[in-house]
């Protein structure tokens, strides 16, 4: 028996449940996220239907813009990513779409509300929804596509964003300033939380190995009694 | 094979979420800045309006129709105006009604944000006839009036359509009837009550 290769055929047993785990979970948070996107995209339309359902021409109306940026945007925003988690799940690319698009519907839930602070939570709840990834580079494609968000309708569209028509250059570093306060923990917990289960995998690897090694034993000694009998 | 009608579909996905985010972004801007049509405000208090105005006194006039979601950010903003406005400040929100239509018509959540303002009179205007004597089109225009009966002001005060918030015409407004100079104007966002063509 070879005792020297013990360690690394724990070591890549730790590995492929480490990545095993981790399939099984970011397949599970990509089509929770499928149902959450859905779900976000049929409140816009509400929410467009109940705050502004119609323009008005005098007595004439029509359906109102939003709706239809509600219905149409929100496809948009929505389509790809719910694609991928169903026929991509646990895919690197989908998780990274998933959170560029949690963040464009944050955006638009922000324009439908009429730039309603209280909805600047949901980028913020969002980001905390995007931490059970356990991956931090799922955070900074998120963090990168509200500051890029800010910075470029700063520029063209500073009403839209910040409610005034000549806003400080600086004003979006302050807004994803907050947003990079909120990722320094979450980042913080995804790696605490990969170290955990890449803990939990080498221990179950241990397990496995140990008991590998005592069935292993107690066949050469049933082996054993039963030369001796005979 | 598989693969590749996967490939095709994401990369068709991908490119109809571009163009679509993309288009939304282009077509709401458009809708929200572009302003109405700019009101032909007479230079003294009409004499012809149902408003018995009170001389000594500012008077503000908003025009609003009861049913423009965008309109709701006018009354906020009216909101702000009248905190800071002085004791001599009476303020008029006229909702327009079509006459075929019941009083319940205009009873809207804008009707009801606007009674909620304290000081503020709310009334109908039925088939737009205030508007019409004052030269409004658009739901938010706003006139003010200083106590010798000149207009001082004429526009909208909101930012964009449907953005309530700090903007010029908000600011323009509380600057003159706390002594500033000058006549003020802004752009005014919000629905037609009258098109411009209506006699």
């Amino acid at each position: 028996m070879n005792t020297d290769s013990k360690p690394a055929s724990v070591s890549a047993r730790a590995l492929e449940l480490d990545i095993e785990h981790r399939q099984v979970r970011d397949g599970r948070i990509d089509r929770a996220f499928a149902i959450l996107l859905g779900v976000q995209w049929m409140a816009c339309i509400a929410a467009a239907l109940w705050l502004s359902p119609y323009a008005w021409a005098g007595k004439e109306k029509v359906l109102h813009v939003h709706v239809w940026l509600a219905v149409l945007g929100g496809a948009g925003i929505t389509l790809l990513p719910i694609l991928l988690a169903i026929f991509r799940p646990g895919w690197i690319v989908t998780r990274h779409v998933i959170a560029a698009s949690q963040m464009l519907s944050s955006a638009l839930l922000i324009h439908l509300t009429g730039g309603r602070i209280e909805t600047h939570f949901h980028v913020f709840g969002s980001l905390a929804f995007l931490a059970f990834y356990l991956d931090w580079s799922v955070l900074t494609t998120a963090t990168i596509v509200v500051a890029a968000d800010h910075f470029l309708r700063g520029i063209y569209w500073p009403e839209s964003v910040y409610g005034v028509a000549n806003p400080e250059w600086w004003r979006f570093l302050e807004h994803a300033g907050w947003v990079v306060f909120c990722d320094a923990w979450l980042i913080w917990g995804c790696l605490v939380g990969r170290r955990d289960a890449k803990a939990a995998a080498m221990r179950q690897a241990e397990v496995e190995h140990l008991t590998e090694q005592e069935q292993l034993k107690s066949a050469a000694l049933e082996m054993a009694l039963a030369e001796m009998t005979a | 094979m598989k693969r590749a009608i996967l490939i095709t579909a994401f990369s068709l996905a991908g490119t109809v979420w571009v163009v679509t985010v993309a288009a939304a972004v282009r077509s709401i801007r458009a809708f929200e800045s572009t302003p109405g049509h700019a009101a032909a405000a007479p230079d003294r208090w009409p004499l012809s309006s149902a408003i018995a105005r009170e001389p000594g006194t500012w008077t503000l006039v908003m025009l609003v129709h009861p049913h423009c979601s965008c309109s709701r950010a006018s009354v906020a903003e009216l909101e702000a105006i009248v905190e800071k406005a002085p004791r001599n400040f009476r303020t008029y929100v006229l909702a327009y009604r079509p006459h075929e239509f019941g009083e319940d018509w205009s009873r809207s959540d804008v009707w009801t944000a606007a009674t909620r303002i304290p000081g503020v009179r709310v009334l109908t205007d039925v088939d737009a006839r205030e508007a019409k004597r004052f030269g409004a089109f658009t739901s938010g225009q706003t006139f003010l009036f200083d106590p010798d009966g000149n207009r001082r002001y004429s526009g909208g005060i909101t930012l964009l359509r449907g953005h309530a918030g700090l903007n010029s015409g908000r600011a323009e407004v509380i600057r003159l009837v706390n002594g500033g100079k000058g006549p003020g104007a802004h752009p005014v966002f919000g629905c037609a009550i009258v098109s411009k063509e209506a006699p």
